[in-house]
């Protein structure tokens, strides 16, 4: 189910009712809300709720054991099961056709003529976020991080928690699992607060991403020539607009709808495109993942602890499994390894020609971080290395003769909307939405609020999905 | 923050504006319609799956959507078809998906518009995406997607707002920024396109009323049509031998279990009908289709009662006459023998 569809508002209405209605008690309203919970996930596909209930039962059965189980090696096997089972979902449902064209590829160069046959699976929605999330219960588990679930329902509900089931945030057990163990009841500020988040989001999917920067990213990628020098960085600065209003969209319904059950769910995004430099962008940008990868998979590689070569390793390969994370594609390593490198380029920088930075080359870096994020998302965006090729060519004007396929006024649009996006990023870096508004008069966050909700009715989302959902 | 405060202001001023749009289309002139969408497809797509050897289904492009009124055909057989045909569609993927997807064999009525029956079997090409489209929207539906669109359907009946037109008639908010024109960087050629039909629940399609009324609306439309004749004139000749090959070996498919298909076209005038008959001639494409499939076969040219009907915007029939049509090539198609699986006939 969709946040911006019409059987999702149905199904939050009535969720609500049930979840404040005398009807159940806590343990009551828990089972109601992990029962909403697969009703959410499986009115997209029904079977593939028997995914997150292996997965439940799996990490549920090994926390158990971790909790009791003194052996190092018997641990270290319940944990290499629970990795098994959850990255082998992830490799069956996600990459297998990538490791199978692969496979076929270097056979054939040596002239085996193999033909695989693609099995064309369908790809769990969201099985990248809860996966992810499973697993950080098991890792904290096996090192000792986080206290086993007191029961069963409530992990389950971990796992399953609708509003972040399909694309994340993606919460540590220690932040979400204990919200679970006392009644959660919203107050009416956050009630109101949450549903203001929701608009909020619903605003920078349906009408940022959705209806004003869509339509110019898949006329750019999907056409068949080489284009001019704007076409092309329009095509990309648009996308790098929809992309971030997408999924902070996302986010931010998530957190809107789990503050309106009294739930609190960490920041995902906070002004990325404001950063200064890729240290600060990682934390900015989908910070539950970078987090996540970097607790999970860069600090058990070895981290900053064992010299520079192998935290420049250690970093490349995080950010390259990261790249893969997104997508079973070459072009998605390429985007993690041009992040790798940028973040490699930074501490080399940091070392050998360090500088303070001030409020004047602060707002000149924020900028030169920015443009170089827009050409990692060529190789993101691109369904095939030709089309990002052809484009790098051109935002680098190499390609002065490319075609001219988007009108005066989308090239306006999008430099307007991706400009004061900047500009509203840079602005509101060291603060926060809530902070803001807590300063703003009511009238005036009155008028706000219906001019987004004005804007989401008569923009008519056709109910596209949100693109992390592939993820 | 004073939150209440603010939610109150919201909602008022929510509401205020949402009205003033409301009020200010119909001022316009504008009424609640429906979007013929996948999920509306979809719908009717659904009931096949239990239809009987009784049952008919619809198929072609718009000339069907537009000519072949339900009531009138369900008047004359006692059965209401079930409307699948698709806007500038071939009709060949729909064909192919009821052949070869479901159980069906009753009645299938194949409209053939020759510049889209003949066009091609390539899946890019839009006469056989668009269908195509339709068809692969109602294999992966989700309950999600079917609750959706019966969700959307009373909200699309009462506000007029909620139109889903597009181009020149388009007032969703993507439609009126593409309305918006500076300088001339990239030239469209395509002349501005009206939405000349309204469609009910169950796809009986009817032209507008100012089709038939205003001549420089139907004008506007005819324009595109030759639009549309330059570029095809200008692009990939027909592929007769892809697409009869194609249909030929479904046709005989369904003939195999019983089924009954009936092949139907329908009227064309002015300048369309010249450009059809110079590019897509009726004895190389239509008489040879006939010959080839041996099936009962209707050509409005034939029948001294339709072939002088005349289309507003030059291919479609307004709604009076498209109910002429039906009642008209219904009583031809009864008298002869051409229902053979209708049990009450």
């Amino acid at each position: 189910m969709l946040f911006n569809s019409l059987s999702f508002i149905v199904f939050l209405i009535i969720v609500l009712a049930l979840y404040y209605s005398k009807l159940f008690n806590w343990t009551g309203k828990k089972r109601m809300l992990l029962f909403a919970s697969y009703v959410f996930y499986g009115l997209w596909n029904p079977p593939l709720v028997i995914l997150l209930w292996i997965s439940t039962g799996v990490d549920w059965i090994t926390g158990k054991k971790l909790a009791t189980e003194e052996n190092q090696r018997k641990r270290k096997l319940w944990l290499l099961l629970s990795m098994c089972v959850n990255l082998g979902f992830l490799g069956f449902f996600k990459y297998r056709d990538f490791l199978l064209d692969n496979f076929t590829t270097v056979v054939n160069t040596y002239g085996y003529g193999y033909q695989s046959q693609p099995m064309d699976i369908i790809l769990p929605m969201g099985i990248s976020f809860y996966t992810f999330q499973t697993m950080s219960y098991t890792i904290d588990m096996y090192l000792k991080r986080t206290e086993r679930a007191k029961t069963f329902l409530d992990f389950a509900l971990y796992v399953t928690f609708f509003p972040q089931l399909v694309a994340g945030p993606i919460v540590r057990a220690g932040d979400l699992i204990t919200q679970f163990y006392e009644e959660k009841k919203a107050t009416v500020n956050q009630f109101i607060w949450g549903l203001f988040l929701l608009t909020l989001g619903l605003f920078q999917k349906v009408v940022m991403a959705d209806t004003l920067l869509s339509d110019t990213v898949d006329k750019v990628y999907s056409a068949d020539k080489v284009l001019n020098f704007w076409d092309a960085w329009m095509g990309t600065l648009a996308f790098s607009g929809q992309i971030f209003f997408d999924f902070a969209g996302y986010s931010t319904c998530a957190i809107g709808i789990a503050l309106m059950l009294g739930i609190i769910l960490p920041d995902n995004f906070k002004y990325p495109y404001a950063s200064l430099g890729f240290s600060d962008l990682w934390k900015r940008w989908h910070i539950t993942l970078s987090s996540w990868l970097r607790d999970y998979l860069y600090i058990p590689l070895g981290g900053n602890r064992h010299g520079i070569v192998r935290m420049y390793s250690a970093l490349m390969l995080t950010m390259l499994l990261g790249g893969l994370w997104h997508g079973a594609a070459w072009t998605f390593i390429v985007w993690g390894g041009l992040h790798g490198t940028y973040l490699i380029l930074e501490r080399l920088q940091r070392h050998y020609i360090p500088f303070k930075i001030t409020a004047w080359n602060g707002m000149f870096l924020a900028f030169t971080t920015f443009t170089c994020v827009n050409i990692t998302w060529v190789f993101f965006r691109a369904k095939e290395f030709k089309t990002a090729w052809n484009m790098i060519g051109s935002m680098f004007y190499l390609n002065p003769e490319g075609a001219k396929i988007l009108g005066s006024f989308d090239i306006l649009k999008v430099g307007i909307i991706i400009g004061l996006l900047f500009i509203c990023h840079w602005f509101m870096r060291n603060t926060s939405v809530e902070a803001v508004s807590k300063k703003t008069h009511p009238w005036a966050l009155g008028a706000v609020w219906a001019a987004m909700f004005f804007l989401i009715a008569i923009a008519q989302g056709s109910g596209e999905q949100f693109i992390y959902f592939q993820f | 923050m004073q939150l209440k405060q603010t939610l109150i202001i919201a909602f008022a001023l929510s509401v205020i504006s949402i009205t003033a749009w409301e009020l200010f289309w119909r001022s316009q002139g504008l009424y609640p319609t429906l979007d013929d969408n996948e999920a509306l497809w979809a719908m009717q797509r659904s009931r096949v799956e239990t239809a009987t050897s009784n049952d008919m289904l619809l198929m072609g492009s718009s000339r069907v959507l537009f000519d072949i009124q339900l009531n009138e055909w369900e008047a004359q057989t006692g059965i209401r078809p079930i409307q699948l045909a698709s806007v500038g569609s071939s009709p060949l993927p729909i064909f192919h998906d009821v052949v070869n997807n479901t159980k069906f064999n009753g009645t299938i009525l194949v409209g053939v518009t020759p510049g889209l029956f003949f066009s091609t079997t390539s899946p890019k090409a839009q006469p056989w995406q668009w269908p195509q489209t339709k068809v692969d929207y109602y294999k992966k539906r989700t309950y999600a997607q079917i609750s959706n669109h019966l969700l959307s359907l009373p909200l699309q009946k009462n506000l007029a707002f909620l139109s889903d037109d597009q181009g020149v008639d388009g007032i969703k908010l993507k439609e009126l920024l593409g309305k918006i024109n500076v300088g001339n960087r990239v030239i469209d050629s395509m002349p501005p396109f009206h939405e000349f039909g309204e469609i009910a629940q169950d796809r009986n399609n009817v032209m507008k009323q100012i089709t038939v009324t205003d001549t420089a609306y139907a004008n506007s439309i005819i324009k595109v049509w030759q639009f549309f004749m330059k570029k095809a004139a200008s692009g990939p000749p027909p592929d007769k031998i892809s697409t009869m090959a194609f249909f030929l070996k479904d046709l005989k498919t369904f003939k195999a279990r019983g089924g009954n298909t009936i092949l139907v076209r329908s009227p064309s005038s002015g300048s369309l009908r010249f450009g059809e008959n110079m590019g897509v001639p009726r004895v190389k494409f239509w008489d040879d289709l006939v010959k080839q499939s041996n099936l009962k076969a209707y050509h409005f040219e034939d029948y001294d009662q339709l072939k002088d009907l005349k289309c507003p915007e030059e291919s479609h029939l307004s709604a009076k006459d498209a109910r002429y049509f039906t009642t008209e090539l219904v009583k031809i198609m009864k008298a002869d023998g051409a229902f053979s699986n209708l049990k009450t006939n």
